[in-house]
């Protein structure tokens, strides 16, 4: 072997040994911070979240350790570096083999003995590797020696892996801490499987099965939900209860004197959400003929399972109705979301003028625990007109109704007054008068206009032919021509309540008489020559027609007989005799929230002197409200968490928002309602 | 025009005033003398202080709140809009009590399918309400639902409908629900009753004073 090539293979080994030991000081550092992290553990019981902190800083302190070492050797891959350690360890050479690589010329060197140069480098590379290698041997028996659980924490964080910690259990601890929950959702939502490390306030799908397992043995350990008592099973050095979740629960845990709770709070599979888009409307058919086209969008909080279109087609008037119905289109669904169409064959019915189709979209989902849920759409009725109904669906086009006509005219009007009125002072007073009265001449032809839009739907004569106040037609108040609007359809004097709080007489020509009587006004004012004072009596005019054309077209079905009973008459003549004292008065509904309030309040001072009792019966409240009251289940929630992370600010603000909750925005009330119902 | 909007207007009802609701899907109005006749009832045999006339009010309106008791009926199919099934489960909630009542005297009719499914899908399912639930001794003694002329003659056999059904909210019953049509057997003058040897409305009695007492 020539000199060269001897020392190349030197440098090799030299390299070998350097790397080696660069990367095994790594992986010890590596191996030292998690074994000390798992002791650490074992006394202090670390967070996920640190956990995973440290592993990375292991792994990161493995890279930084071998990266230095290495960076600190890196000269050996000179060669003139490797002749030169060989010098310093043969000193015979004499430099010859420094001057043979900076030459280039190996016959400098002498070829004998350069197989010494090798031994002497295994040597150095042993042994630099072998004081890491100890190292590292004994942090892997450190490691060993741990209880396995106690480094899979440190090796691989994950929640629920609170009951793997190791260290020691000092006699008659609690078993009910450490405690995971392992939360099993049904099947059919597809979901996973988690674990929650140290569990107080679950939120799981109904149909869940939650398993709380604890350290130690089962004996002794009970959980007590509403009013069963279940007892702890053991595995192994665990012990576990299982439950299933139907409905909101406290889970009492009872080992011995401890106890523990655990709030499970179970969330709805929410009925499948239906929007039927086709049709878009209730809609009156001329004649039945032809197809309908049907189309719903339906979605799901967890899954499709179905969907179809219904109808109901109802025949008759009156008390003789016949019915049929149906479904159509149904199919399977899948995923999420979806959209489903069909079609509506008018002639496979058949129908009659005056039947009426009832049209809806449902949708089941595959809730096989609780279900399934079936969401419905909103109904679309499709109606087949009476042969005397045609006029009313036929759209023809037609002149602008007479209301529409007086809100043109008056605008006009107030323009020609608001001109005048400008001009004013430019113009002698007989020019106003008389420009003025011009105007009021057309305002009162517009008042008679729409003196006999409301009169004369009435059947009175209309307000106009009398020109003086004391026309019949020219009511004094705006409740006497409302009366009058009112008396002269509905005969009798305390009709029937519509509703909205009017008749539709009322509803429909209010509007009007409000402007009848401010054009009224407003004429009187132009005659004057006061076409400034007349123009707030016909802006009052205009947005009064405005509103009549504005209001809403009401549908009669026609108003029954009224029959007002003569209350003294009849008071108490009847033959037959009740226990009227055998019951009391209703008392106000709301005691519920009486009651949540006074538990809260019991709860706040609680806090004062024992926050572990205090946080148990916000867990309580939390779940008795739940089903009640949701909001202010949730502030509690929320108050209860932070009173576990010691936030005392966030615990406050969540209290008066549960507060709130329950005594709801400020109202100022002059009584209260005799029969205890709150508005 | 004061007495007709008194009761509107007012936030609060200070006497009673017999309920008729107002649906968007059916005809509501199809027993339009059976307010009278209730309110008429009611002063024969008791001391409430009662409206003369009642009143119509939407379900889809927030005002339905203000009524102790509902009364709905109809013959066609009952479906909610979203407004009106919104308000209903507020009434119940809030201790009112909803009178449903099959104008069809039928047996699992269209009305009865809707409406129960309706309820259901508002309230809770119904159930058979006991014979023996304080309903039935509110004021009058019952053994039971009062039975109807109307109720299944058209079958032309003698089965009846032994139970009403019911939801009951905080141990209250919060929906009432009858298939025995009293919508047409109380639907007539209350001048008629002379002609009558046991008045049939005298149900109605136990209906109002079981929604405003407990």
């Amino acid at each position: 072997m020539s000199v060269f090539a001897r020392l190349r293979m030197v440098r090799v080994i030299l390299g070998v040994g350097i790397t080696v030991r660069a990367v095994a000081w790594g992986i010890v550092a590596a191996l030292s911070l998690v074994a000390g992290a798992a002791i650490a553990d074992a006394f202090v019981d670390l967070s996920v979240g640190s956990r995973r902190s440290l592993l990375l800083i292991a792994v990161a302190s493995a890279v930084i350790t071998a990266a230095a070492l290495a960076w600190r050797d890196r000269r050996v891959s000179s060669l003139l570096r490797v002749a030169l350690w060989i010098e310093e360890r043969e000193p015979a050479l004499q430099f010859a083999l420094a001057s043979a690589v900076e030459t280039g010329d190996e016959r400098l060197v002498r070829a004998g003995g350069s197989d010494r140069w090798t031994r002497s480098a295994i040597r150095r590379a042993l042994r630099a590797v072998a004081i890491p290698l100890a190292a590292g041997i004994a942090a892997v028996v450190v490691l060993f020696a741990l209880p396995a659980g106690a480094v899979a924490r440190i090796r691989s964080p994950r929640a629920g892996d609170a009951l793997a910690r190791g260290g020691p259990r000092p006699p008659g601890a609690s078993r009910l801490s450490p405690l995971i929950a392992r939360l099993q959702p049904p099947a059919y939502t597809d979901s996973a499987a988690t674990t929650i490390d140290d569990p107080a306030d679950l939120r799981v799908v109904v149909g869940s099965t939650v398993v709380l397992e604890g350290r130690g043995d089962a004996a002794g350990i009970v959980a007590i939900t509403g009013g069963d008592a279940l007892a702890a099973s053991s595995h192994g050095d665990r012990w576990s209860v299982t439950v299933r979740v139907s409905k909101p629960l406290t889970v009492r845990l009872r080992d011995g004197p401890d106890q523990r709770l655990v709030a499970i709070e179970p969330i709805a599979d929410n009925p499948p959400t239906v929007t039927l888009t086709a049709p878009a409307h209730d809609s009156v058919l001329r004649a039945a003929r032809g197809r309908l086209i049907l189309s719903a969008d339906v979605s799901d909080d967890f899954g499709l399972a179905s969907a179809a279109f219904e109808y109901i087609v109802s025949s008759g008037e009156g008390e003789t109705f016949t019915f049929k119905s149906g479904t159509l289109g149904a199919r399977p669904l899948h995923g999420a979301r979806a959209t489903f169409v069909a079609s509506l064959p008018f002639d496979s019915l058949p129908l009659k003028p005056g039947d009426i189709v009832h049209l809806r979209a449902v949708a089941r989902d595959a809730n096989n625990v609780t279900g399934p849920g079936i969401g419905a759409s909103e109904t679309r009725t499709i109606r087949i007109a009476r042969a005397d109904e045609y006029d009313s669906v036929a759209v023809d086009a037609v002149p602008p109704s007479e209301a529409d006509k007086s809100l043109i005219s008056e605008r006009m009007l107030i323009q020609l007054a608001a001109a005048l009125e400008k001009r004013r002072p430019s113009l002698a007073r007989d020019t106003l008068v008389r420009e003025s009265h011009s105007i009021a001449v057309d305002q009162k032809r517009l008042r008679r206009t729409v003196g006999e839009i409301v009169f004369s739907r009435l059947g009175e004569p209309t307000g106009e032919e009398h020109t003086d106040d004391e026309s019949p037609a020219r009511a004094k108040s705006m409740e006497e021509l409302i009366a009058r609007a009112d008396s002269a359809t509905n005969r009798s004097t305390d009709p029937i309540d519509f509703a909205g709080g009017e008749s539709p007489v009322v509803a429909t020509n209010k509007p009007l008489l409000e402007a009848y009587n401010a054009m009224w006004d407003a004429s009187t004012e132009l005659e004057l020559g006061q076409p400034g004072r007349a123009l707030p009596h016909m802006r009052l005019a205009l947005a009064a027609i405005q509103r009549a054309r504005q209001a809403e077209r009401l549908y009669l079905r026609g108003q029954p007989p009224p029959v007002v009973i003569d209350l003294a008459k009849v008071r108490l003549t009847g033959k037959d005799k009740g226990g009227s004292s055998a019951r009391r008065p209703l008392t106000a509904v709301d005691s519920t929230r009486v009651m949540l309030t006074t538990r809260l309040l019991r709860i706040a001072e609680l806090s004062a002197r024992d926050t572990r009792a205090a946080l148990d019966s916000l867990l309580v409240l939390r779940i008795a409200a739940l089903s009640v009251e949701p909001a202010f289940a949730t502030a509690v929630g929320d108050a209860a968490t932070a009173m576990r992370s010691g936030n005392g600010v966030r615990a406050t603000t969540a209290f008066v928002r549960a507060r709130r909750a329950l005594a709801g925005a400020p109202a100022a009330r002059d009584s209260l309602s005799r029969w205890g119902l709150m508005p | 025009m004061k007495r007709l909007m008194a009761p509107i207007m007012s936030e609060f009802v200070s006497e009673f005033v017999f309920a008729t609701a107002q649906y968007e899907s059916g005809d509501w109005d199809s027993a339009p003398l059976l307010p009278a006749n209730i309110i008429d009832t009611i002063a024969r045999y008791t001391e409430i202080n009662v409206a003369p006339t009642g009143v119509i009010v939407p379900l889809s309106d927030e005002r339905m709140l203000r009524y102790p008791l509902l009364y709905l009926t109809g013959h066609l199919p009952v479906r909610f809009s979203d407004a009106e099934r919104r308000n209903v489960r507020r009434f119940v909630a809030r201790g009112g009590l909803l009178f449903v009542d099959d104008h069809n005297h039928d047996v699992d009719g269209t009305f009865h399918r809707t409406a129960t499914e309706e309820i259901a899908r508002t309230v809770a399912p119904l159930a058979d309400l006991p014979n023996d639930h304080p309903l039935y001794s509110a004021f009058f003694k019952f053994e039971g639902p009062p039975t109807t002329s109307h109720e299944l003659n058209g079958w032309g056999d003698n089965l009846v409908h032994k139970h009403l059904l019911a939801v009951e909210h905080a141990g209250r019953i919060g929906v009432l629900y009858s298939s025995k049509d009293y919508s047409s057997e109380w639907n007539y003058h209350p001048d008629s009753k002379r002609f009558m040897s046991v008045d049939n409305t005298r149900f109605a009695v136990n209906l109002v004073v079981y929604a405003l007492t407990a």
